[in-house]
């Protein structure tokens, strides 16, 4: 096994999360049979993290790389087919596993089938519906043109067509002129443009007559709808012909044969329009067909995606695995949960079976000095608080997990910052709205922002349960006081209350029983009260937290053998804010009016001047001084002991090793070792180094204490903030709209409520004080005893690999 | 209700809490040493931000001025 430091905590009985999972090095050595199968039993164990034993081969050198070639061409298919699955508005069915597994290639050959199918089938389509588009636009040409005709078989018209043809006549009288004439349609945005040019070009000697049509037609070229004119011109001459088509070719102009003959009109018009119902029946029996394909893929599209990649997973795992030298067996290592020995031994043996091999895996544990991954075993709850503290640093190897505490600090400190039960209960609707849909939700898409809440369901979900308990105790419903727990413990001072506008109310019953009197909301002298309150609330919260961070690194110290350089640290931060927080409390218990600022700060600039007035309990100032030396004390005691230490065990270890070790000369097996003793021993141990090292975590931490336990007063702040915001809504929009009586008025300052209460207090406020709270645990919980210079475990798992690819 | 009282009952929460931690998930030395110290935690602030607030207003130095409207 590898551990760090030296040692296992025998100090405590084991909490889950606390620590990662001990892990260890194994080396697999699999016949290259059963290869494949032992890879993909382990995939679907989850449970291994590989190294990867060829680092300095290129991808290209790799033994797999052909086969994952072929899994990429097939990645290539399904991604064409679920393109066109998209494009025809079938979506992939999630279907259940049937029992029929595919071999990978029979599957290949398949979807290479398949392929060819659906291209042929969409050309098919193609040049149908292109036939089609033609035939539509020629039938309109025709229906229009005959409409124009039938409309003014006039005399304009056929002046007009006499006019040109006496023209011809005029310029050549030998030749014999007949008029020709073009039709078809040309698109409406150039309809002008194309009969100018149409002019110039023929010099005037032709006849264009346009008529725009009404509906837009699907151009056969470009597959699009547009609106177009459908044109006839008469012209004479074959040089005019010749231009006349460059032109219309120039302008996209699509020309069909206009007979001039009615009858003849008529006829082709019924053939046209035959042409295109038997054209319609075709085309809809080639997309029936495409459909049907795709249909049939549809329903297995989810296990052949599975399939191929799994095995695309597959073969970059195997690419990992050293050969070895007889090319007979692979070897694999990896990282691995000590728990999960027997699971993987199990997975081996299995594939061994069922690959018909002689021979079997080969299981061993390794020994080394490098660093394990940490890997920590969470379930759906816990999982999203491990996530928060991983975002800051993953743990490093077996040290404690804040991660354990963080699951109820984390949503209190929020709760601190955003108390107000009403806000909480619809926090909490919420996410309650979140969970019970949980099976449902987990298997849809979401995009980035509900899936980010969704994720955090559980942390919201304990952010609003404390919520909704401190806003009990700030006694605040949407910044409305409530006597819930009793009567208020203060009455005027005489019958007529006369002075209770100057001289305020006293307190004359037992004080409120739960959380803060409901008298306060709104007086005069709410502020000084409550700030008090918060502040002090704010500091003596901040010192727990730091003082559980200092002995959970009194944890980490007594699990790794390290110097125990938490005691000088307690003395520190209590001697000053722990006094502060007892004085709070003295001065809370025996109502004295002593000024505490006076009080601390004096005990630095002057310690042995005399309290006076400023007196909490007797011996104050003895018991000051004791204090102030032990602060003093305790800085040394923070600097010179463990670089001390640290020398000594250095010094320990290397007794004797003067010599650095010898290479192994012979091959194979030891070529493994060499691997390890690279990260190995004879680290270099300079003591100025490790000196200077503690002088800035001293430096860091005496400054720190101040800065840290004034850095919680955010804890007040944001909660100020949060109430005032609150009581502004209520009373300027709420009350407001209320005092006017009128229902309209009343409508739209409720609905005014309502957004400013969900956007700036549900969600800013929720964010802020997320945001706050998380910073207060990275920073000043955290760094007290967090290192977070770790790596986390990533087991080749099928699981996460067809989950991340989506 | 008095402060040793209501401290009481924040206790026998939390002893509530843990045994029916203990008894509805029951999963083990480690699982349930996890669980207790969430509970135990959890008691802990509750009960630490009650018993601030309740001292902070056992003494007070300031009374409530009425606004007077």
């Amino acid at each position: 096994m590898s551990r760090g430091g030296g040692g296992g905590g025998g100090c405590c009985p084991s909490m889950d999360l606390m620590r990662s999972e001990a892990m260890q090095l194994v080396q697999v050595i699999i016949p290259a049979e059963s290869a494949h199968l032992a890879v993909s039993y382990l995939g679907d164990l989850g449970l291994l993290q590989f190294k990867d034993l060829n680092v300095d081969k290129s991808p290209f050198q790799r033994t797999y790389a052909a086969q994952i070639k072929r899994c990429g061409e097939m990645a290539r298919k399904l991604r064409f087919f679920k393109e066109q699955m998209s494009k025809a508005s079938i979506s992939a069915t999630s279907t259940q596993f049937s029992g029929s597994s595919l071999e990978i290639d029979d599957l290949e050959v398949k979807l290479g089938e398949l392929e060819v199918e659906l291209t042929e089938v969409n050309a098919n389509n193609e040049k149908l519906q292109r036939t089609y588009n033609e035939l539509v636009e020629y039938n309109v040409v025709l229906q229009k043109l005959n409409e124009v005709q039938q409309n003014n078989r006039g005399k304009c018209q056929q002046i007009s067509l006499a006019i040109l043809l006496w023209r011809e006549m005029v310029t050549d009288p030998s030749k014999q002129v007949k008029l020709g004439s073009l039709s078809g349609l040309v698109p409406k945005e150039k309809a002008m443009a194309f009969e100018r040019i149409l002019f110039r070009a023929t010099r005037g000697n032709m006849f264009l007559r346009q008529e725009p049509v009404d509906e837009a037609v699907t151009d056969p070229q470009s597959g699009e709808k547009a609106s177009k004119n459908a044109f006839v011109i008469f012209y004479s001459g074959e040089r005019a012909k010749s231009k006349i088509v460059k032109i219309c070719d120039a302008f996209g102009a699509n020309r069909y044969p206009f007979p001039d003959d009615l009858g003849k009109q008529l006829q082709t018009i019924q053939e046209v329009s035959g042409k295109i119902s038997e054209l319609k029946a075709t085309i809809e029996i080639g997309l029936a067909h495409r459909d049907s394909i795709l249909k049939s893929i549809s329903s297995e599209f989810e296990q052949w995606n599975t399939l191929v990649k799994k095995e695309k997973a597959i073969y970059h795992t195997l690419n990992m695995l050293s050969l070895d030298v007889t090319k007979k067996c692979l070897v694999a290592e990896g990282w691995s949960p000590v728990f999960a020995t027997s699971q993987i031994q199990d997975a081996l043996q299995r594939a061994t079976v069922d690959s018909k091999s002689q021979v079997g895996s080969i299981f061993q544990v390794l020994n080394t000095q490098e660093p394990p991954p940490t890997f920590f075993q969470t379930n759906k709850f816990s999982s999203a608080f491990q996530e928060i503290v991983d975002a800051y640093g993953i743990a490093k190897y077996q040290e404690a997990n804040p991660g354990v505490f963080t699951i109820v600090t984390f949503p209190f400190l929020f709760a601190v910052m955003f108390g107000d039960w009403g806000h909480g209960i619809c926090i909490l609707l919420a996410t309650l709205y979140l969970i019970i849909r949980e099976k449902k939700l987990a298997s849809q898409k979401l995009d980035d922002i509900m899936d980010m809440m969704f994720g955090g369901r559980y942390v919201i979900l304990m952010m609003s349960l404390f919520s909704i308990y401190t806003g009990l105790i700030y006694n605040e419903f949407f910044s409305v006081p409530f006597e819930l727990f009793g009567k208020s413990a203060y009455a005027c001072r005489d019958p007529s209350c006369g002075d209770a506008t100057t001289e305020g109310l006293i307190k004359v019953r037992p004080t409120y029983p739960f959380g803060v009197d409901p008298v306060w909301h709104g007086s005069r002298s709410e502020l000084p009260f409550l700030n008090s309150l918060k502040m002090k609330l704010s500091i003596l919260l901040g010192v727990a937290q730091m003082n559980l961070g200092i002995v959970m690194s009194y944890f980490n110290a007594r699990f790794f053998r390290n110097a125990l350089n938490f005691i000088p640290q307690l003395i520190f931060l209590n001697s000053l804010f722990g006094y502060l927080s007892l004085l709070i409390i003295i001065k809370w218990c025996t109502g004295s009016k002593a000024d505490l600022y006076h009080v601390m700060i004096y005990m630095f600039l002057s310690p042995t001047d005399d309290l006076g007035e400023n007196q909490l309990f007797p011996g104050q100032k003895l018991v000051q001084l004791v204090l102030l030396l032990l602060a003093l004390v305790s800085v040394p005691w923070m600097l010179i002991p463990k670089p001390l230490l640290l020398k000594k065990q250095h010094e320990q270890r290397h007794q004797g090793q003067q010599y650095t070790m010898l290479q192994a000369t012979d091959e194979s097996v030891t070529e493994l070792e060499e691997h390890h003793a690279d990260s190995h021993d004879h680290e270099e141990f300079e003591f100025s180094e490790v000196f200077v090292h503690q002088l800035i975590h001293t430096i860091e931490f005496v400054l720190g204490a101040v800065s840290n336990t004034a850095s919680y007063l955010r804890l007040w702040a944001l909660s100020l903030a949060h109430s005032e915001l609150s009581s502004v809504f209520y009373e300027k929009v709420l009350v407001l709209s209320w005092g006017y009586n009128n229902i309209v008025i009343l409508i739209i300052g409720a609905i005014i409520f309502l957004f400013a209460t969900i956007g700036v207090l549900l969600v800013m406020e929720t964010l802020s004080a997320f945001l706050h709270a998380l910073r207060l645990h990275w920073v000043e919980f955290q760094n007290k005893f967090y290192e977070g210079d770790g790596y986390k475990f990533a087991p080749f798992a099928f699981a996460s690999i067809i989950e991340e690819e989506d | 209700m008095g402060f040793w009282v209501t401290t009481l009952i924040f206790l026998l929460a939390g002893v509530v809490g843990s045994l029916f931690s203990l008894l509805c998930c029951n999963r083990g030395p480690s699982t349930n040493l996890f669980h207790l110290t969430l509970v135990i935690t959890a008691t802990v602030c509750c009960w630490m931000m009650w018993a601030i607030v309740y001292l902070a207003q056992l003494k007070p130095l300031i009374n409530p001025i009425l606004s007077g409207e």
